[in-house]
């Protein structure tokens, strides 16, 4: 169709002067162009969804970088901000409603003595004694954490009571679904991990996944917990900065600190590394985090997993 | 049913909220073609064109607002800068029209030389800076500029019109408001195709009426620039993007279909582009030249050059290789003044030395055709020709060219492409000599959609042009009451595949 001598193309017109166009052609084309592009954006605003024939219609993302508006702004932005323009804050709100009664409930579970309040886990500098329930959550390197995080929780008397491991996920994924409302519904937490942003190393569209890290911030409900940084194998375009905004103050370690052995994708830390790396997390935690857990030094390496493990793909490669 | 999401977006201070964003320009997230909100935009601007097209004044006025908008929000305070460049070009081609002799070749250096500092300047002066710093030992600070959306293609334009000016082909255009039609007309604005005055000035007088046929063409150019840009390029440049972050950490097989993911890319994007651009500026009742004719189906690299951002390469053969002296002033100038012409095409397209070394790879390439070509003219030639163009031989050799051109190409892209000339040399090692073919397996098993997308862009990109103009003519059968359907169809499909985040257009930058 790109020739410009071959048939079908626009030199086939036989047009006169502009004069005798059709006025109602020209707004039927104004039509054809505007109401299509309104209409995707009513239905990305609303909380409907459409499904044919067993496929559901998705919804267009305002404000990832396509667009953006004032209301999204890198800082000062509000949840009741994003719900007017971003669909997976809409698509969200039966869960945040439902995520909203679901106050962490005490809960014994194994023989451990769990917490049973939170207002201590509200102070900036608490030290927490009791034992935790705890869960891991994060992409790929979750998969590799949950071995030294296993033996550092049998070692202080915690129990590793899940691990989910979203391969190829970004935050948008873990934002917009509802996976954790019902993970933490299902293993009652009082201490969780967040690991991810490997995948996101040179996402440019900053703005809107600070929203989507801030949403899963809320997520977590007020349970203790600490955000991982993705473990840098390059310097990234800002995520860094942006999971750590988002996160409380005092909760974001920063990985790319470290220098860790890695796998033979030249990305992802090998064995070696995720201990490394779960060393240093711990020895931050006991001594910098916000809501600090005992995690000594396990003396024993590599004990056995009894964790669920919870593994999923994203459903699309949603890669840098 | 309860309707407050709708009332509540709706409301008054959202409304008021969202104009006021609109009225804000941002340099970081200039306003595409494909953004909906662009789209639904241009859709409104349409119905008020529709009242005013009859008057020739009104409507050039009204084209020119919208395009000076559209210019704002991607540049903001560099709307000044272009509208200085705008009147200083329009008075020096009246001046060169007027003077004689030496006076007028001075206004053409002037008005030239005007021209191309704004360019220098912006696009170029960091690479100057590093390049002094690195030879002379000196410690000058880089300037980090912004580069001006769209300069290198209203400075090409700017300068097409002095020379044509300056060479009798067209008359200075006295009507200030006719030559900002012609320079700030939005469709070709920021990344071309690169209009030529002779060519479009007419144009501004008397466009084309805007019959069933017109509005289905234009309707059908926009669809499918929008299906090339967000669905196919899109798609592919998240491998490609990927792999060349480091390419040295995957397999030769990655690397080799990464080659192939931003060949495709780097096609569908700009095409993209251009499709949209025509389809608009066609909506409108003008017609932009083509810019692509399926490039990755010429046989040969000089053909190739023919069917590839066709307004510039023929911007660099009207007002560059001819000049120099084309092919008139013997066999060695005439390889000399191909390699300056493909060197100047590299560099226009960045500052960096890997687009100089793909300009001269391609400058290269093109001197050897040519002497190949020759070579073949030649008694000897002959015979070989002969033996060239039995139906036995023509058919492969064809498709064996083809082949070697498109990889060629494809190569050459990866320089374009990679961050560095380590990252571009580590890329080409690692598919030399770490390729098994248990990477394209794995490979399978882990990317599907990566190859069936591949598949998708090599079906249509070889596709046999016959076929694909049959199946055009009958598409744009449908009455033009359906297009809405077929828009709406296109823009939820567009959705339901594509990511969450857009590339900008690949030649944005440039």
């Amino acid at each position: 169709m790109e020739s410009s001598n071959k048939p079908n193309t626009i030199n086939d017109h036989s047009l006169g002067p502009i004069e005798g166009s059709s006025r109602g052609l020209i707004v039927w084309a104004g039509l054809v162009i505007a109401i299509p592009s309104l209409l995707i954006f009513i239905f990305s605003i609303s909380p409907y969804t459409i499904t044919i024939a067993g496929w559901e219609l998705k919804k267009f993302q305002w404000g990832t970088g396509l667009e953006s508006t004032s209301i999204e702004n890198e800082e000062g932005l509000t949840e009741q901000d994003t719900t007017s323009f971003q669909p997976f804050a809409v698509t969200d709100t039966a869960t945040t409603l439902t995520i909203d009664s679901l106050n962490p409930q005490p809960a014994s579970a194994g023989g451990f003595k769990v917490s049973t309040t939170l207002t201590p886990f509200f102070n900036p500098i608490f030290n927490d004694t009791t034992k935790h329930r705890v869960l891991l959550i994060g992409d790929s390197e979750a998969g590799g954490l949950r071995y030294p995080l296993n033996d550092y929780c049998l070692a202080n008397g915690h129990k590793l009571v899940a691990c989910v491991e979203w391969y190829s996920a970004t935050v948008f994924n873990f934002a917009k679904a509802d996976t954790i409302a019902r993970i933490i519904q299902q293993y009652k937490p009082t201490y969780v991990f967040v690991v991810m942003g490997l995948n996101e190393l040179f996402a440019k569209d900053l703005k809107a996944r600070s929203s989507a890290a801030r949403l899963l911030a809320k997520k977590l409900q007020g349970i203790p917990y600490t955000w991982i940084g993705p473990a840098n194998w390059e310097e990234d375009f800002g995520i860094n900065d942006v999971f750590a905004r988002a996160a409380d103050e005092g909760t974001y370690f920063y990985t790319k600190q470290l220098v860790l052995p890695r796998a033979d994708d030249g990305r992802h830390p090998n064995n070696k590394g995720y201990r490394i790396w779960m060393d240093s997390l711990a020895g931050w935690i006991n001594t910098s985090a916000k809501w600090r857990i005992p995690l000594k030094t396990p003396t024993k390496r590599a004990r056995p997993l009894k964790s669920d493990i919870i593994m999923m793909n994203a459903a699309k490669f949603r890669g840098y | 049913m309860n309707f407050s999401w709708f009332t509540d977006t709706f409301s008054a201070e959202h409304l008021r909220v969202a104009v006021l964003d609109a009225l804000r320009y941002s340099t970081k997230e200039p306003w595409f073609f494909t953004e909906f909100t662009f789209l639904a935009t241009f859709g409104i601007f349409l119905l008020g064109y529709a009242l005013l097209f009859k008057q020739e004044w009104l409507r050039k006025v009204y084209i020119i607002l919208f395009s000076l908008f559209f210019y704002y929000k991607s540049s903001g305070p560099f709307l000044l800068l272009f509208g200085l460049m705008i009147v200083s070009d329009y008075l020096f081609a009246i001046q060169i029209e007027k003077a004689q002799g030496r006076k007028r070749k001075l206004y053409v250096w002037l008005a030239i030389g005007y021209s191309l500092s704004f360019l220098l300047y912006f696009k170029y002066v960091d690479f100057f800076i590093a390049n002094c710093n690195n030879l002379l030992h000196t410690d000058f600070s880089a300037k980090s500029l912004f580069l001006p959306i769209g300069i290198s293609f209203y400075t090409f334009q700017s300068i097409s019109y002095i020379l044509d000016v300056y060479r009798k082909d067209i008359p200075a255009t006295k009507d200030f408001v006719d030559y900002t039609f012609y320079m700030t007309f939005f469709p070709h604005l920021v990344a071309g195709p690169i209009v030529r005055a002779k060519d479009f000035l007419p144009q501004i007088f008397q466009p084309q009426a805007i019959n069933t046929t017109l509005f289905k063409d234009s309707i059908f150019r926009i669809i499918i620039g929008l299906v090339k840009k967000l669905f196919i390029a899109d798609y592919l440049a998240k491998y490609a993007d990927l792999v060349h972050l480091a390419p040295s950490a995957y397999s030769g097989g990655e690397n080799l279909l990464a080659m192939y993911a931003y060949t495709f890319q780097i096609y569908f994007d700009f095409s993209g582009y251009s499709d949209i651009a025509i389809g608009i500026a066609l909506m409108l009742g003008y017609k932009l030249k083509e810019n692509f004719d399926n490039p990755y189906t010429a046989s040969n690299i000089t053909i190739f050059w023919r069917k590839w951002h066709i307004s510039l390469s023929s911007w660099l053969r009207d007002y560059i290789y001819i000049p120099l002296g084309g092919n008139r002033k013997g066999e060695v100038n005439m390889y000399v003044f191909l390699f300056i012409t493909m060197l100047v095409g590299g560099f226009w397209h960045g500052a960096d030395w890997r687009f100089v070394f793909w300009g001269f790879a391609h400058g290269a390439a093109l001197a050897f055709h040519k002497a190949w070509s020759t070579l073949l003219e030649t008694k000897e030639g002959a015979k070989a020709e002969h033996s060239v163009n039995s139906p036995w031989y023509a058919f492969p050799a064809k498709i064996g060219n083809t082949l070697l051109t498109f990889h060629f190409v494809a190569v050459c892209w990866i320089f374009f492409r990679a961050r560095s000339f380590q990252s571009a040399y580590d890329s080409i090692r690692t598919m030399l000599f770490k390729s098994q073919w248990v990477d394209f397996q794995g490979f399978w098993f882990s990317r599907p959609e990566i190859v069936i997308m591949l598949c998708v862009a090599a079906s249509i990109v070889f596709f046999p042009v016959v076929i694909k103009q049959q199946l055009f003519g009958w598409i744009k059968k449908i009455p033009a009451w359906l297009w809405i359907f077929i828009m709406l169809f296109a823009l939820q499909i567009i959705t339901q595949f594509r990511d969450d985040v857009v590339q900008p257009f690949i030649y944005f930058q440039f």
